[in-house]
């Protein structure tokens, strides 16, 4: 199995990689990045608990072969954060509880940040559009959809 | 245990020497199916040695009007189909059933030319585009052939791509302004849902109110998306005044079931498809009646 050189962009960073031709980005991500905020669920695209930014939308790292990207943009929840201050959206989660387990938070910010980059005051139903890919089983979406609103209308 | 040598390339040229020199390749678009069938080494996956991916491919990612027919790469996401304005104000058909698939995150990365070539007995594209009379532009090294979409298709998860073949063009007809569209689709949640069961329907109403042109294509009701032409037949003709939908209703399930035989789900699909026609027929009734 041969393995592909690629250079790209994480978190504003270009990084260049030796990855296997099975390699997701999420796994890159994870084990050759150590960027474990991104969480692998159900590796098959259904959950969102991977979701990252690629070239400005979001998409499940689970789904994308690493070898794919090269020459392209990513941003993960560890991008968020500008020295040591907090995202508007992540500081809106602590602030409206949208967080239990945080096993689906990652996502859920990726996405929202996502929806927020394209369309900074998107409606509840935009909201609700696009987070419809991230699955939470714990926090309930009530507070999530709060949290993003309360930025959105900012 | 499934392995392979991986190539990406950003030129057709070089995916059509690729496909000409290894026959045992398989493409990677935007991987929505694929690598979920990778990760599941499901058996759906055919033998191969070599994954090609073409999804950098630029030229593939075209929009364009000519000569009253929509050309689409078949790069385009089902994002962009949704966002295209192009689309938006010729095809809504195929803006309300790209909508349908998955979520943000598949709609991103998940292409036309992938829901073709998987060929999923639910593929949301399928029926729209069969009832727009889609037509598949194919490319070799050496060669180029055009085929209706309805034809390319060859049975579940089967298309009449050749090994050394890439899609590169999806080609559709302009409708004038007498066409009214409509796609319907039920499934168990709105996101991420599998169709159970959708339909697209296309016709023409002419002045007096008359449906001349049907095209009835329903998704997840046959083995593999088709069009019914018994239930077109029977609609071309009928008056919007005066049309019997619980009659175009058992024609459509008994097409369906003429063509599937009775199955597991028969008790369910048969007068759920007849729903779907009625409420597609309903809509579209309604619209004329609201323009004229």
């Amino acid at each position: 199995m041969n393995k592909i050189t690629v250079t790209f962009m994480v978190n504003g960073k270009e990084v260049t990689l030796k990855v296997g031709p099975k390699e997701r980005l999420l796994d890159t991500l994870r084990e050759q990045l150590k960027l474990t905020g991104t969480k692998e669920g159900c590796s098959v695209g259904e959950c969102g608990a991977c979701t990252v930014i690629l070239d400005g939308k979001a998409v499940s790292s689970c789904l994308i072969l690493t070898g794919q990207i090269g020459g392209s943009e990513v941003l993960t929840v560890e991008g968020l954060e500008i020295d040591g201050n907090l995202d508007p959206l992540q500081q809106a989660f602590v602030d409206h509880h949208a967080i239990q387990c945080g096993f689906c938070t990652p996502g859920m910010l990726m996405s929202a940040k996502a929806l927020l980059i394209h369309n900074p005051h998107p409606s509840r139903e935009e909201i609700k559009t696009a987070i419809e890919g991230n699955l939470c089983r714990c926090t309930g979406y009530e507070q999530i959809i709060e949290a993003i609103e309360s930025v959105a209308s900012k | 245990m499934i392995s392979y040598e991986f190539f990406t390339t950003q030129k057709i040229e070089e995916a059509l020497d690729y496909l000409d020199k290894f026959s045992k390749a398989h493409i990677l678009a935007g991987g929505t199916d694929l690598l979920v069938n990778l990760y599941k080494e499901s058996p759906r996956l055919p033998d191969f040695d070599y994954l090609l991916d073409v999804s950098n491919i630029p030229e593939l990612k075209f929009i364009t009007l000519t000569n009253g027919f929509m050309e689409i790469g078949p790069l385009v996401t089902h994002s962009r189909l949704i966002d295209e304005p192009l689309i938006k104000n010729n095809f809504p058909v195929l803006v309300i059933a790209a909508y349908t698939i998955g979520s943000t995150q598949i709609r991103n990365r998940g292409t036309i030319g992938g829901n073709i070539i998987n060929a999923s007995p639910a593929a949301d594209l399928l029926p729209p585009l069969i009832a727009l009379r889609a037509e598949v532009e194919l490319t070799s090294r050496k060669d180029k052939r055009a085929l209706s979409l309805e034809k390319f298709l060859a049975g579940p998860y089967k298309t009449k791509i050749k090994a050394n073949e890439l899609l590169t063009k999806i080609k559709i007809p302009l409708l004038d302004d007498n066409y009214y569209t409509d796609f319907q689709k039920i499934g168990r949640r709105k996101a991420l849902s599998i169709a159970r069961l959708s339909l697209a329907l296309i016709t023409k109403i002419d002045k007096e109110g008359i449906f001349l042109d049907t095209r009835v294509a329903p998704g997840s009701a046959t083995p593999y998306p088709q069009s019914l032409p018994v239930t077109e037949e029977a609609i071309n003709g009928k008056s919007i005044f005066d049309i019997d939908l619980e009659e175009m209703g058992k024609i459509t399930s008994n097409e369906m079931v003429s063509i599937t035989g009775e199955r597991w789900s028969t008790p369910y699909k048969k007068p759920t498809i007849a729903v779907l026609i009625k409420r597609a027929l309903e809509k579209i009734i309604k619209e004329v009646k609201t323009n004229e």
